[in-house]
């Protein structure tokens, strides 16, 4: 028996061994493989029905059509940007768990307290970014719009919650992106059914919002704290092996999700208003589209600004390098987190910052401040420079020893220029933190030794920082993020150095004194260069080698002042030219690499490098900013002596005081760096010089012109030069003019182009002769079929010969082989080609064509900018999605810093060419069916349209079978309608989200509409109804004067001819304006109106749309209450708010309606009529029933006594009687009832009783036939026994 | 508002055109100053009025503000809206001033343009609509615009200074543009020309003909020289006569070159056969200098390539095209770009 119980083996029908198994035993038996089925049984495969295989076919096709997508061309860099992975769910889900969980799985750190974005590398080619998103709407909008996957974590067991369908709706408005689903505190089910069918559930319900067959994946505990192992790493393959379909927001514009913000404000700005706009650094890696310099882009939250630098700086979190391993080892496993103090070492620009795990922390800035009266009363009086120098530079002390005037005076005497510059550094903002060790090292008298500090030197430095800063740290008592702590100057370091720190104040002066400075420097490096011309070529060997190892262009700086001292007027173009043209990016380099040449003229050159910068608010405006530079070097120029008696800095004190040498080594630097950068300029093409071509030097000598020739100092004989105005003001034309002809009637100038023409000399490889020749090779013999001509190729022996002798002239000259190896190839993939040609060609459809056009263009978009490095790529495309870029942005509301909450995404959205403008967006909008309420024109709402968030007041229409747009009051219930706002242009086919609130909570649904972007325009054409009614005052026969429809006549001619109408439906025409009642008019009708009818014309109104455009701005909230902003409010919520009651028109109030009864007159049938009816219908007059006279009426019955008491005894017997029958009555009915139950379960048994027995019946019968079906399956193998 | 872009500034009426029309593409406002400032007739001409004008038709929402001299304008684009329209431009400029703008904003439009433009058809300073019509249309294609609504119709031929012709121009919208390459020049393998003569004697324009192919046949022997007489009452309100020659290459690029004669009462008469010969020397000097110098050559045509580098949706194609022709393109046409 337990044989049979056992299952049986069973066979494999289908994979590899069967397959192969059976082909053995189809070749043992000689019939081929399965290709030869159809033709040994052809009836088999031949076609049944016509009909039925042309639907299967259909069908077939169908399917692969769908699966086809519109070909785009690929434009995703090779080393994409790290996915964006969004954590979502309503709190208390798990969401922070399962972040730190990933981290932990996939990098094996653990991160205590996680803000803002964290990278990590998951895969040998892929990075992720996992952010968290709250239930703050706000940030579920801005994230939606950045997200690559979307973990969605639920609650199973509560269910689904709102915040998932907000989620949910939000996505699939804004490009839907891939989205998992995570069931989490599963192990609160105690039953495993129930769970099941829970999970079953949700999952069915999860699948109907995302798509059939969405990943849903369950956590189904928790271990202490932490949810299990093997769950969280099989989570995490499904996320590194995911692939995404690219969204058409997010590949057609660049983004950047910031991990990282600096504020770059001068504190001294600050500290003068610490509301001041803020100028920001922010970095994040950039997807989407390529960014250009000086776009605009978009901050959710906080508004648009234009980038006013952008640089890329290398990858904190790379991926791997090689890739031969199979997985990463722990090296390689990153993680950067630079807003939860996490990554180790951060990069900018010019500096490394090493992170000490020191946390956070903004509100520092005013530990700094400065607590001394003394210094308080000095800060407070800023009346004269002088003064404001004092107190700017005793600010930067705290605490310690406050300092009176004559000690700096005093201390700015001992000061070495060189070092200056050091603290110029540290105390400008967050520029260089490196310096701090080495400022005791090098002196003014070793600048031997301050050369040779080169790059190791910087390592030293920052470890140095870094226990300054672990010093700082516990001083303070106050934890520092790195980068603020190097912002603000450190107390210890005012302490060591408070000599050094003297010049620190010149970075936060205004800009009048630092190009005073300046100036001061040019002309002090004349002075030098006069005196000491040729012993600098000692110190050159050392410079030059180091400044070409950098490559990042040192020596472009120091050229920069001092090119201004050497030959000023001529080489002024070409600097500004530099400074433009290479960005900030190469100076700002050149800061980082020149910390061993830290000289005093490189300061200066670094102000410059600032005046320039200040002067030049946009690069782009070169030309302006041109002119501005050149009077202002004009003006250094002429007028050098007044302003050496301008200088009040003393400077030539320290002239005097400085040792030759120093101005020795000085000197040769400038020449070094000039020669440097003529070489630079040689060497690199200037893009500058490429694009803006020879006017923008006009422009410039035009105005070089014109400021040279100043007269006392006031007037000016403006002289422009012939040529120049011809220029600015030339004919705008485009034909080409040409100076000097050629002549062409000379043989050797005819000649000259003789080879443009098809008749002239081809190239090698495009001579027909040549090409015909070589497919002749190739092919070897043919005939030419009209012709007859029988075409040999050569006889087998002379290729044998030629091939000797190939080989023989290989064997001479290695380079021929190459040659032929290379001639061999291209054969051979021209044989391919055709090849391919013949054999692909037939069944190459149209959207295969498509698709290998689009590869094709990726290619030959990828190769364009292959070989070149990255820092000319980026000029020419623009900054590539992968980079990891820094962006500075000007003018930002101090509220972003002072309430920055890094919980909260930046994100930085590209913005189009034309979507920085404001017009009419018309839109398709649908009120969402789960919001409660419907949606009334007027009303101030939220919309979500691409990157932004904005208040603003759509008007609802709808358009009539006509196109006229109708202006609707309330959105339709559940109908699409039309809505237009003014605010700023999208794109058409853009996703629209509505809400109505941003701030408070709500267990409503929260968005209120979706719907998409139709069109754009400048002007509207939504129309509302509106209908004149005017009286007859006079009427003739079809004729009629009406009154009161317009206020005079003037308004009537303009209504000449338009169609009126009363109310019972006559037609008519106004004709002509009358002159008695003003507005009155003539019009005719179809018929004679009555007195009584109200005339109307209906006419259409255009409506205004209030141009009323508000950004959320949410980010500027004070911390913890980022989701409470609230714009403009609804009429409805005001009246609310200020208990105003809406006074109805009394007319439009609804009344009790009173019906009154209605009395008819008698029917009246005239007698004629009467006569002729018939009997039926005549009238019946019956005479009325009299009184009933007094005789017929019956007399009443007087009872005797006894009588009476007859009747009392019959009575109470009766009622005795009928009593006793209700009784007897309800008993049998109930005697009934009992009997019917007995009844009924007698029945039941019965049934049971035989149901069993049909039950035993049919087992018998079953095993019976069991038993038979066995013996049958066992006989034959008894048989075979 | 706070997004509101701020202009770019400008100054002096040079490149006017590629100024507004850059802006106009890109959504940029413009604020160009100092037109003619120092000029005994200070501001705008004429012709540039009826150019903003048009571009004011054209457009959708655009603010157009300039100061009592002429001499400042600022210019903030709306969108280019399209649809039929009907301009009469200046007779100081012939129409292909205004049509090479309209050539490089056509492509953009919302609704296809159909544009009758009414004027000067053949000048002397200007791209003659003959040459753009076999230049410029063939870029078009390339780029993927093409199509019967595509075309450029000379309906009367006008002279200056009378003026009194009659161009139609209609453009199609499409969603997408090819990306092109436009690397290699190729050979050139045909050439084509156009004599006209207007109000004159038939026999003027084979003369033209005669004497530029006297000098062309020593190239390439395919050459076609079209003769178009008009008279009556499509042929405008002035005599003149000229020659525009097209050379195509095998790569499907144009060389143009064209002379028209002296307007009437301005200049010295000229003869037909002069005009042919060297009408067809600029020819082989626009050859020349296409291959030999690799300096710019119809900068109408760079124009248009430069505006469709700028449109958004297209970005990744046009940038290896604009590093192409960078190296070509003459300073004055790109300096506008560059913002």
């Amino acid at each position: 028996m337990e044989a049979k119980d056992q299952k049986k083996h069973r066979k494999k029908n289908s994979g590899p061994k069967p397959d192969k198994k059976k082909k053995r035993h189809l070749q043992d038996l000689q019939l081929g493989d399965e290709e030869d089925t159809q033709k040994r049984n052809p009836k088999a495969f031949a076609v049944q029905s016509a009909v039925r295989m042309a639907r299967s076919f259909h069908r077939t096709q169908d399917l692969k059509t769908k699966k086809h997508h519109v070909p785009v061309v690929d434009r995703t860099p090779l080393e994409p940007p790290p996915i964006v992975v969004v954590v979502m769910g309503p709190p208390k889900v798990g969401k922070s768990t399962l972040i730190r969980c990933l981290i932990r799985n996939f990098t094996r750190q653990k991160l205590t307290e996680i803000r803002g974005p964290v990278t990590i590398v998951s895969g040998k080619k892929r990075r992720l970014t996992i952010i968290e998103c709250g239930c703050d709407i706000n940030m579920m909008i801005d994230l939606a719009k950045v997200a690559d996957l979307v973990l969605m974590l639920i609650d199973a067991s509560f269910g689904f919650e709102m915040e998932t369908f907000e989620f949910l709706n939000i996505c699939q408005v804004h490009g839907f992106p891939k989205i998992m689903g995570v069931l989490t505190h599963l192990d609160s089910f105690k039953y495993n059914k129930q769970l099941k069918k829970t999970k079953k559930r949700l999952k069915h319900r999860f699948w109907t919002e995302v798509y059939p067959g969405a990943k849903l994946f369950y956590l189904s505990g928790m271990v202490h704290g932490e949810y299990q192992n093997q769950e969280i790493h099989n989570l995490g393959r499904f996320i590194t092996v995911m692939k995404f379909r690219p969204l058409t927001w997010q590949t057609s514009h660049p983004y950047i999700l910031a991990d990282r913000m600096e504020d770059l404000t001068k504190p001294e700005d600050i500290r003068m208003n610490i509301k001041c706009d803020r100028k920001l650094s922010l970095y994040g890696y950039l997807r989407g589209a390529h960014l250009k310099n000086k776009s605009h882009i978009h901050m959710p939250g906080v508004g648009d600004f234009a980038v006013s630098d952008i640089s890329f700086l290398p990858d904190p979190c790379a991926l791997p390098e090689q890739q031969k391993k199979r997985c990463l080892n722990e090296k390689e496993k990153l993680v950067y987190a630079p807003l939860s103090g996490v990554g180790g070492v951060l990069y900018d620009k010019d500096a490394v910052y090493v992170d000490l795990g020191g946390s956070h922390g903004f509100q520092g800035s005013d530990e700094t401040r400065p607590t001394h009266e003394l210094v308080q009363s000095l800060i407070s009086t800023h009346s004269t420079i002088d003064a404001k120098i004092a107190s700017s530079r005793v600010t930067l002390f705290s605490d310690s020893k406050p300092l009176g005037s004559e000690d700096i005076d005093n201390q700015w005497l001992r000061i070495p220029k060189e070092e200056k510059q050091m603290d110029l550094k540290t105390g400008r903002v967050r520029r260089k933190a490196i310096f701090g060790g080495d400022e005791d090292v090098s002196g003014v008298g070793d600048i031997e030794d301050d050369e040779e500090i080169s790059e190791g030197d910087r390592l030293k430095n920052s470890s140095s920082d870094e226990t300054e800063e672990e010093e700082d740290a516990e001083m303070t008592g106050k934890v520092y993020m790195v980068d603020k702590v190097v912002k603000w100057p450190r107390l210890e370091e005012m302490e060591e150095n408070i000599e050094r720190d003297v010049l620190a104040f010149a970075d936060s002066d205004d800009d009048f004194e630092r190009s005073s400075e300046d100036e001061g420097e040019v002309e002090e490096a004349d002075e030098s260069s006069e005196e000491e011309g040729s012993s600098a070529e000692g110190e050159k060997a050392i410079l030059e080698p180091k400044s070409i190892e950098k490559g990042s262009k040192p020596g472009l700086l120091q050229s920069n002042g001092l090119i201004d001292s050497m030959n000023l007027e001529k080489t002024m173009k070409k600097v500004t030219l530099a400074v433009s043209d290479s960005g900030h990016y190469r100076t700002e380099e050149a800061f980082a690499s020149e910390e061993s040449s830290s000289l005093s003229t490189e300061k200066k050159d670094t102000e410059n490098e600032e005046v320039i910068r200040k002067k030049f608010p946009k690069l782009s405006q070169v030309v302006s900013g041109q002119k501005l530079w050149s009077e202002n070097s004009t003006d250094e120029t002429s007028d050098i002596d007044l302003l050496k008696e301008e200088e009040d800095y003393k400077e030539e004190n320290i002239y005097s005081i400085e040792t030759s040498g120093a101005l020795k080594w000085k000197e040769d630097l400038s020449r070094k760096a000039a020669e440097a950068f003529l070489r630079q300029q040689q060497a690199t093409p200037n893009l500058q010089k490429l694009i803006y071509g020879t006017v923008t030097e006009d422009d410039e000598e035009e105005e070089e012109g014109d400021t040279r020739e100043e007269l006392g100092g006031l007037f000016r004989v403006t002289q422009p030069t012939r040529e120049c105005k011809h220029k600015a003001e030339a004919l705008d034309c485009s034909k080409f003019q040409l100076e000097v002809p050629h002549d062409w009637d000379l043989e050797e100038v005819m000649n000259s182009i003789r080879d443009c023409f098809v008749t002239g000399k081809w190239e090698e490889d495009k001579d027909a002769a040549k090409i015909l020749a070589e497919d002749e090779e190739l092919y070897g013999d043919f005939e030419d079929l009209e012709t007859g001509d029988v075409h040999k190729g050569k006889s087998g022996l002379d290729t044998q010969i030629d091939d000797v002798e190939k080989e023989l002239k290989e064997e001479i000259e290695p380079s021929a082989e190459e040659s032929v190896k290379k001639k061999h190839l291209d054969k051979k993939r021209k044989l391919k080609e055709l090849f391919d040609a013949e054999y692909d060609e037939g069944e190459n459809t149209y959207f295969d064509d498509l698709k290998g056009e689009m590869q094709k263009q990726t290619q030959l978009n990828r190769a364009e900018f292959e070989d070149q490095d990255d820092e000319a790529r980026v000029q020419y495309e623009g900054f590539r999605p992968g980079m990891y870029v820094r962006i500075e942005i000007e003018n930002v509301p101090c509220e972003f810093v002072l309430n920055f909450d890094p919980h909260y995404p930046i994100i930085l959205g590209g913005l189009g060419n034309s979507e920085g403008s404001l017009g009419y967006v018309q839109m398709r909008l649908k009120k969402h069916r789960w919001y409660k309420k419907i949606l009334k024109s007027r009303d101030p709402i939220i919309f979500s349209v691409g990157w932004r968030r904005f208040q603003t007041i759509p008007l609802y229409y709808i358009e009539d079978h006509n196109g006229r747009q109708r202006l609707l009051k309330y959105t339709p219930q559940h109908m699409h309608c039309g809505a237009t706002f003014w605010g700023p242009i999208t794109p058409q086919g853009t996703g629209v989200l509505a809400i109505q609130f941003v701030s408070g909570i709500t267990p409503d649904f929260r968005i209120a509409a979706t719907g998409i972007v139709l069109d754009l325009d400048k002007s509207i054409k939504i129309v509302k109804k509106l209908k004149l009614t005017g009286f007859p005052y006079k009427i003739f026969k079809n004729t009629s004067f009406i009154k009161g429809m317009f206020n005079s006549a003037l308004e009537v001619a303009k209504f000449e001819g338009a169609v009126v109408r009363t109310v019972s439906g006559i037609r008519g025409q106004i004709k002509k304006a009358l002159r008695a009642p003003e507005g009155a008019f003539r019009a005719s009708f179809e018929d004679k109106l009555l007195m009584s009818d109200i005339v109307f014309m209906r006419t259409w109104y255009p409506v205004s749309i209030p141009a009323f455009y508000n950004p959320v701005t949410s980010l500027l909230k004070p911390v913890g209450e980022k989701d409470t902003w609230s714009g403009m409010r609804t009429t409805g919520q005001l009246r609310l708010t200020h208990h105003i009651r809406l006074k109805p028109n009394k007319d439009s109030l609804y009344k009790l309606i009173v019906r009154q009864k209605k009395h008819f007159n008698s029917l009246y049938i005239p007698k004629a009529l009467q006569k002729a009816l018939p009997f039926k219908s005549k009238p019946k007059t019956q005479a009325k029933a009299g009184k009933t006279p007094r005789d017929r009426l019956r007399p009443a019955v007087v009872r005797e006594p006894h009588e009476r008491k007859i009747l009392a005894l019959l009575d109470a017997l009766s009622t005795v009687h009928g009593h006793k029958l209700k009784k007897a009555k309800e008993q049998q009915h109930l005697h009934n009832k009992e009997h019917f139950i007995l009844k009924q379960k007698e029945q039941e048994e019965k049934l049971k009783r035989q149901k069993d027995l049909r039950k035993k019946l049919f087992r018998i019968q079953g095993q019976k036939e069991r038993r038979n079906q066995k013996s049958s399956l066992k006989g034959p193998e008894e048989q075979m026994k | 508002m706070a997004t509101q872009t701020h202009s770019l500034s400008y100054a002096g009426c040079n490149f006017l055109r590629q100024r507004l029309v850059l802006s106009t593409l890109s959504g940029r406002p413009v604020k160009i100053r100092k037109i003619r400032a120092r000029d005994d007739n200070p501001g705008l001409r004429d012709f540039e009025a009826s150019f903003i004008r048009l571009l004011d038709k054209i457009t959708n929402g655009s603010r157009i503000e300039i100061n009592q001299t002429g001499t400042t304008l600022y210019y903030q684009p709306g969108l280019l809206y399209g649809g039929s329209v009907e301009h009469d431009c200046s007779v100081l400029r012939s129409i292909g001033y205004y049509l090479e703008s309209l050539l490089c904003l056509a492509p953009f439009m919302k609704n296809p343009l159909r544009i009758v433009l009414r004027g000067v058809t053949n000048d002397q300073v200007d791209p003659s609509v003959d040459v753009l019509r076999a230049t410029a249309l063939p870029l078009l294609k390339q780029f993927g615009i093409d199509g019967e609504s595509l075309e450029l119709k000379i309906v009367r031929r006008g002279m200056p200074p009378g003026g009194g012709g009659e161009v139609f121009f209609s453009c199609p919208v499409r969603k997408f543009l090819r990306p092109i390459q436009l690397t290699d020049p190729g050979k050139i393998k045909r050439i084509r020309g156009m004599a006209y003569s207007v109000r004159v004697s038939p026999q003027m324009a084979n003369r033209i003909v005669d004497s530029a192919r006297s000098i062309l046949n020593k190239f390439i022997p395919d050459i076609y020289i079209y003769t178009d007489h008009v008279k009556g009452i499509n042929s405008g309100k002035s005599p003149g006569f000229g020659l525009s020659l097209v050379a195509e290459t095998t790569n499907s690029t144009f060389l143009s070159a064209e002379l028209a004669s002296n307007p009437q009462g301005q200049g010295a008469a000229v003869l037909p056969e002069d005009l042919g010969r060297n009408c067809a020397k600029l020819l082989l000097e626009e050859i020349y200098r296409a291959w030999l110098e690799e300096s710019p050559q119809s900068v109408s045509r760079t124009l248009v390539v430069l505006s469709f580098a700028l449109d958004p949706c297209w970005e990744g194609e046009a940038v290896s095209l604009t590093r192409r022709i960078q190296g070509r393109l003459p300073g004055t046409v790109i300096s506008p770009l560059c913002v």
